[in-house]
């Protein structure tokens, strides 16, 4: 009878206890996790629109391409009127 | 039922809500994180998708941009020298002569002439026009004859006063045809007149030129010539 009692305070005074605090603890590092993986949503989502804009740079690179043409044939004309130096 | 296990039993319900409790808030705290990563993995993989071409539309861009900087770069130092093309980036970026032109490593040790010593004002202004800035700190120590938000205004004042400030006060380009109001008679010889223009419809008879009142000057020479002999 005595063991009995022995076992219920340890039941309730140790066993219960002890799973409550570790329970806990994996409750509240699983709770703090949740707003930090929201911001890294957020902040992906985010990131993702800022790069819309990168498909502009095809269009960058077209006006590149014909900037640095019209440069090459206006320094073909200026070669052509222009004396080297000597 | 002893007391002793009543007690037991209570123990023993109380630990299972607790892992009840706890596992199912554990459980809907990662199905919450579950979420989440989902939405940031989507959110990763369109970054992925949008920023992959662009490595290879940068390195083409920069591979444009460096041959126009060899262009541009040969140009210069074909036209200019050397010596004259370091000055003049150095008056268009002071300190830029210290870099020297890429394809040319002697351009690092060339020493730069001071840019007013060796252009005219006129190929300066040109300068500063382009440049949208003061050039050449130190000669000319003068403020940008360009201003961005008035770029065609800042123009006239190379241009004489009167045509470009005031071209309302210029006369109009004469009408010519044959109907026009004043009619012209053709020139004998470059800039002497047979007689001077009068308006359509005016009466008056024309005026002979004084410099030539019977032909140009060639026919008037041979006159005088006829005459001396």
């Amino acid at each position: 009878m005595i063991l009995e009692w022995i076992g219920d305070a340890i039941l309730l005074l140790v066993v219960l206890p002890v799973v409550v605090y570790l329970l806990r603890g994996v409750l509240n590092a699983a709770n703090s996790i949740v707003p930090s993986v929201q911001q890294i949503a957020v902040a992906a989502q985010q990131g993702s629109r800022d790069l819309d804009a990168a498909a502009l740079l095809l269009t960058t690179q077209d006006q590149v391409v014909k900037t640095i043409e019209t440069a090459a044939d206006y320094g073909g004309s200026l070669d052509v009127i222009l004396d080297d130096a000597r | 039922m002893p007391a002793a296990g009543v007690v037991m039993i209570v123990a023993v319900v109380l630990i299972v809500g607790a892992l009840v409790f706890y596992l199912v808030s554990t459980i809907l705290a990662l199905r919450k994180i579950t979420r989440g990563l989902d939405e940031a993995i989507g959110g990763v993989i369109g970054i992925i998708e949008k920023s992959a071409p662009v490595n290879e539309v940068v390195t083409t861009i920069n591979q444009n941009l460096d041959a126009g900087v060899d262009l541009l770069e040969g140009l210069l130092v074909k036209k200019a020298g050397l010596a004259d093309a370091v000055g003049l980036v150095e008056g268009l970026y002071p300190g830029a002569a210290a870099e020297g032109f890429r394809n040319f490593p002697d351009s690092k040790t060339v020493k730069a002439p001071r840019i007013g010593e060796v252009y005219t004002r006129g190929t300066l202004t040109l300068a500063r026009l382009g440049r949208e800035a003061p050039i050449a700190a130190a000669s000319p120590n003068g403020p940008a004859l360009r201003n961005p938000a008035y770029g065609s205004l800042a123009a006239r004042g190379l241009y004489p006063e009167g045509r470009q400030a005031k071209p309302q006060a210029m006369p109009r380009s004469p009408v010519i045809g044959a109907d026009s109001p004043v009619q012209y008679v053709p020139s004998d010889s470059p800039g002497v007149r047979e007689r001077m223009p009068v308006p359509a419809g005016s009466g008056q008879a024309p005026a002979q030129s004084e410099h030539n009142p019977q032909g140009g000057p060639v026919k008037s020479f041979l006159r005088r010539l006829k005459n001396d002999d």
